[in-house]
């Protein structure tokens, strides 16, 4: 244990300790991905859009005010989140095409996994944007009872919300110089996620009427924590090879 | 044997090796592409290098 | 002498099939329960295995394309992707006719079934991803990522759907409990030809691979002349 901390001071003179330098790189990232989608709102706008129109499509599906509906009532709002997310993550690289700007962010003295770090936190934060004011009109529309097990509820809706995340920037980085990017992403992003959905709407569904999180409900609490782990792990040990060409 | 569920096993049988066959016809049809590209390829550079070169 | 051994693996393969073949059908017995139709599962579930192995050894081959950076290795994974599916789809739907008599539906949301469906429709993306992408090593590279995403998924697809559906009725698959141990036998006997069949298609499609590798270097020479 001696060893590496002598390390970690000396070369702490020079430069930022390495662990501190990840998380302040990343929140970099994520603090100017953030900043110029808030400039055009362009993204954010279309998914806000977006989603309003299928919360509106769906109630000509199914019947707003039936039973069966409010018991479909996660799977619904999920289908809702993974495809206004889906617009989000889309442009989350592609962002960066114009005036080569990917070719400067990896050639900046940051790894690329400190890039990823920052582009998901940067998402995740639009993509639950998008859900907390769908949430509302979720609610209003189906008459849903959703405040009753609010902490719950975003504790689900964080877990289930990063694991689309992680999953669609990994893509998102994967797809960026693609001619067909727009139709790649959603086709290979759900299928991969469909544990994280399925998870995220099972417990989403109970909560969002009111109900409190029983304990057969917490393996699927574990298998959407397991999901996240595995894949943010998976995702920022690979992503250094996508990005360096 | 048993005459229950005949035909839908024999339709079993005959869907599996039917995807099977379809592949390997994709497969020798993708062959077929590759050689006559080659062909064309061989060609091509041979036209070039005895008009090519003085 | 590649090409004698391919010739031989497929002729092995062939004299398996029909010596197992007539093995399932004139000497085993009938299932009490199914009649006839149970001999689809000598196909069905190797099919699947030989599918689960072509995965898993795509996967294998693309890791070690991200440490290596060889092609070959980048065009054994496709290959072996390839071959999978299709033995993926043979599955499938070999699966579809049992349960049209057994279960009496073409399809039910059994995890096996539904985990490769799913597992089908991710690796057909992945070949789908490979066809829009032109340059060789950026292809190879991306490809590689996803087929390693994609078979670390495979498992936790396979779990969640089980806990899903064990919160519903689900058909019982073998009415009768226990395999015959002559059944159960069987399977791995007509996997031997299945495993063959896969490792003959997997060279046929790697070699044009190769070709396909030599045309891309011709006709960059062609265009330099």
């Amino acid at each position: 244990m001696a060893i590496p901390a002598v390390r970690g001071t000396a070369a702490g003179k020079r430069t930022q300790p390495p662990r501190l330098s990840f998380l302040r790189q990343s929140l970099t990232i994520a603090s100017k991905d953030l900043r110029s989608e808030l400039r055009t709102k362009e993204a954010l706008n279309a998914s806000f859009a977006f989603a309003l129109v299928i919360l509106l499509l769906f109630s000509f599906a199914f019947e707003p005010t039936a039973e069966q509906t409010r018991q479909i009532a996660g799977g619904l709002l999920w289908l809702v989140f993974a495809f206004a997310g889906a617009l989000i993550l889309n442009r989350s690289f592609a962002r960066e095409l114009p005036n080569d700007c990917l070719d400067a962010l990896v050639a900046a003295p940051i790894s690329g996994a400190a890039l990823f770090a920052g582009k998901a936190l940067a998402n995740l934060a639009l993509l639950a944007a998008v859900e907390l004011v769908c949430l509302p009109v979720f609610g209003v529309f189906y008459n849903v009872p959703w405040t009753q097990q609010f902490w719950p509820l975003m504790l689900v809706l964080l877990l289930g919300t990063w694991g689309l995340t992680v999953i669609g920037t990994m893509f998102s980085a994967l797809t960026v110089n693609l001619r067909l990017r727009e139709l790649m992403l959603p086709m290979l992003v759900y299928p991969i996620m469909i544990p994280a959905l399925l998870a995220a709407v099972q417990l989403t569904t109970p909560l969002i009427m009111g109900e409190p999180l029983t304990a057969e409900l917490i393996p699927w609490l574990r298998l959407l924590a397991a999901f996240d782990i595995i894949f943010t792990a998976l995702a920022l040990a690979l992503v250094e090879t996508v990005l360096v060409r | 044997m048993d005459a229950r569920n005949f035909t839908y096993m024999f339709y079993g049988f005959l869907a599996v090796w039917l995807v099977l066959c379809a592949y390997v016809v994709s497969l020798a049809a993708r062959e077929r592409k590759i050689r006559r590209e080659i062909e064309r390829l061989k060609m091509m550079v041979e036209e070039k290098s005895s008009t090519g070169a003085p | 002498m590649r090409t004698k051994l391919m010739i031989a693996m497929a002729g092995i393969a062939a004299l398996l099939l029909a010596r197992n073949l007539y093995v399932i059908l004139l000497e085993l017995p009938d299932e009490a329960a199914q009649g006839a139709i149970y001999r689809i599962i000598f196909f069905h579930v190797p099919a699947a295995w030989t599918a689960f192995l072509c995965f898993f050894a795509a996967m294998i081959a693309s890791i070690l394309y991200l440490v290596k950076k060889d092609l070959r290795h980048d065009a054994f994974a496709a290959s072996a992707t390839e071959v999978g599916l299709a033995f993926g789809a043979a599955n499938l739907i070999s699966g579809m006719i049992w349960a049209r008599i057994i279960w009496g539906i073409w399809w039910t949301w059994d995890p096996r079934l539904t985990s490769m469906l799913v597992g089908w429709l991710i690796y057909a993306g992945y070949l789908m991803l490979r066809r829009a992408i032109e340059d060789p090593t950026e292809r190879a590279k991306i490809a590689a990522v996803v087929s390693i995403f994609a078979f670390v998924d495979v498992p936790i697809i396979f779990f969640s759907i089980k806990w899903w559906r064990t919160q519903h009725p689900q058909p019982v698959v073998w009415a009768g409990g226990q395999m015959d141990p002559a059944m159960y036998n069987m399977l791995f006997m007509n996997w031997i030809p299945f495993l063959l069949l896969g490792a003959v298609l997997v060279m046929i499609r790697m070699n044009q691979e190769r070709a396909q590798r030599e045309i891309d270097a011709m006709r960059r020479y062609a265009h330099a002349m």
